[in-house]
């Protein structure tokens, strides 16, 4: 699996020459597959992106291929789906795997945001390409362009979200974004989700200082990160879903902080940044 | 009057290198009188900053108040509202003022706030809110200000404003087709061409209309420029302008400044300069009596008795 940052950053796009190192763009991330799949998580600013980039392949010609998993539809996590040039492309086919009751739930969500009142697109009904929305349980695992990959619905302040653990050839790769502990600390249903993770992204949004006031909103602190991932055993973590109004040099000052904690215990800190790529 | 933008982007947020200068951030424009509290036109992710800046005054002691004016409610124009940091300090009063639609303001506003879109409902604002639904070509007044809007070509209709204070006027054109091609409105236009009908002529004839004389004399002109002519030319049902229709409209209506806005999301910084450099020297060669300059994040405009 060859990973790729697309949107690294948490809640609103947070453009500007102090957000030009890690990037401004929200959440997006893509996995190159060991036969050449595609497989997109989350669909925030950083989607647009992707899909320019994707217009030198085959989705150029209507003849590409993808699967999206979705963790929540929260609009940092959706906002790029309107602009993502392959979905008006006749021919592409995709596949949304993502949180609802039903297909038609999670269907009529995204449908939401391309309310006329809000987008000049009106319906998703508009898109080109073949759109296949697919709701997925707690729990269930399923097919995604050859990946094995495993749902967990895990709370996220008053909302859920859902983490995917995501297996090839023996290798593991967790997402774990917009993730809200109780102030015990990641529940073992958690760990166990993440256990043995060659790498862990998961929700760096916080520092501990701003976690303490800011709890209820339903995301971590980079500490709780590190005993989640030391927690799992896990080799490598992924800070990701930088707070909007971090600039270029918090993050550093975060990355330094993740890993006095992290490397006496032999956890390796990748700090994602737009545009870098990690092979699992 | 002193004008100060803090979003100059169209359609999406685009941070990066190639955005420095110009910036990234959606729609935004602050307004202020020289007494009085601010308005501000349009609501994109630029509002977030200004909202910062107005906790540094009366706002963080929450004892600001202040206006927006929203040209619609696409989410460019939006997006920002929910981080306007002055919403979550109670004792702030802040007035939302929009085109009057089949669903009422606040539930468009609501619905953009809540679950499964928004971990904060709208309700848990702490300032006051009120919301105030606008006919087009309704006259009002905000303070010493005198606000006037009129109605654009633009998928689900947007509203242009002028607002007078201090001796003078600025008029926020953002978006808008031009009014020659295809009529937007309620229905989704598919198509890049439309038949024109006498009817629809006579429509977007009396559009224009509006449009320069809610610009007559302005002293700025702020303008959708989104598109180039080449680009306008695939796509005119998108509902966005190129910089000689802001031309045009600026010669017929004797304004004294125009200002390129709503710049393309993969417009870079480069590119935004040589079509600035390109239209300078339009109005050079056409001996214009207006100037030109391109919107950017920070760009102040001080207008009237200052
Ligand atoms: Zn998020
Ligand atoms: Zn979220
Ligand atoms: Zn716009």
């Amino acid at each position: 699996m060859k990973i790729r940052f697309w949107g690294v950053r948490g809640s609103i796009p947070a453009p500007g020459p102090e957000t030009n190192r890690y990037g401004g763009n929200t959440a997006c991330v893509s996995i190159t597959t060991a036969t050449g799949g595609l497989v997109i998580i989350d669909m925030g600013t950083g989607l647009m992106h992707l899909g320019n980039s994707l217009l030198a392949s085959e989705f150029a010609r209507g003849q590409g291929r993808a699967s999206i998993l979705l963790s929540h539809t929260h609009w940092d996590h959706i906002q790029g789906l309107g602009f993502f040039p392959p979905v008006f492309i006749n021919g592409n086919q995709f596949t949304l795997w993502g949180p609802g009751g039903s297909d038609g739930v999670l269907e009529s969500i995204l449908e939401g945001q391309m309310d006329p009142n809000f987008s000049p697109l009106q319906t998703l009904k508009n898109f080109s390409a073949n759109f296949e929305v697919r709701a997925v349980r707690s729990g269930a695992s399923f097919d995604a362009e050859g990946l094995t990959v495993t749902a967990r619905e895990h709370d996220h302040g008053a909302a859920k979200a859902l983490s995917f653990r995501i297996e090839e050839h023996g290798k593991t790769f967790v997402y774990a974004s917009d993730v809200g502990y109780p102030e015990s600390g990641p529940p073992a249903e958690a760990i166990a989700h993440y256990a043995n993770a060659d790498v862990l992204l998961h929700d760096t949004t916080y520092r501990p200082e701003e976690q303490a006031t800011r709890r209820n909103r339903g995301f971590s602190s980079y500490e709780e990160a590190i005993t989640a991932a030391l927690a799992a055993n896990v080799k490598r973590l992924v800070t990701f879903h930088y707070d909007q109004d971090y600039t270029d040099d918090d993050v550093d000052a975060i990355i330094v902080k993740c890993r006095e904690l992290a490397t006496p215990h032999g956890l390796e800190i990748v700090p994602a940044r737009e545009g870098d790529e990690l092979v699992v | 009057m002193k004008v100060r933008f803090w979003g100059v982007r169209g359609s999406i947020p685009v941070p990066g290198r190639a955005t420095n200068r110009y910036g990234g951030n959606t729609s935004c424009v602050e307004v202020r009188p020289r007494s009085g509290s601010p308005i501000i036109i349009d609501a994109g992710t630029g509002i977030r900053r200004l909202g910062k800046s107005l906790m540094d005054e009366a706002f963080g002691e929450g004892k600001g108040s202040a206006a927006i004016l929203i040209s619609h409610t696409h989410w460019d124009h939006v997006q920002g509202l929910p981080f306007f940091s002055p919403l979550y300090r109670a004792g702030n009063q802040v007035e939302i003022f929009a085109r009057q639609r089949d669903l009422h303001l606040e539930a468009v506003f609501s619905q953009q706030h809540d679950a499964p879109y928004f971990p904060v409902p709208l309700s848990a604002m702490h300032a006051r809110t009120g919301f105030h639904e606008i006919i087009e070509g309704s006259t009002f007044q905000i303070g010493d200000a005198q606000v006037t809007s009129a109605r654009l070509n633009h998928p689900w209709i947007a509203l242009a404003y002028r607002i007078e204070v201090d001796g003078a006027s600025v008029v926020y054109c953002a978006d808008t087709a031009p009014f020659t091609d295809l009529l937007l409105g309620q229905e989704f236009v598919h198509s890049p061409t439309m038949e024109l009908t006498p009817a629809i002529r006579a429509e977007l004839a009396a559009m224009r209309a509006g449009v320069v004389a809610l610009a007559r004399n302005a002293d700025l002109l702020i303008y959708d420029t989104q598109f180039t002519p080449a680009e306008y030319t695939v796509r005119p049902h998108w509902g966005h302008s190129r910089p000689d229709d802001a031309l045009e409209i600026a010669r017929e209506a004797k304004v004294k400044q125009v200002a390129l806005f709503h710049h393309a999301p993969m417009r870079s910084d480069d590119e935004n300069d040589l079509i600035l450099a390109q239209y300078r020297q339009v109005v050079i060669d056409a001996h214009d009596p207006f100037t030109i300059v391109s919107a950017y994040e920070g760009l102040e405009i001080m207008l009237g008795d200052t």
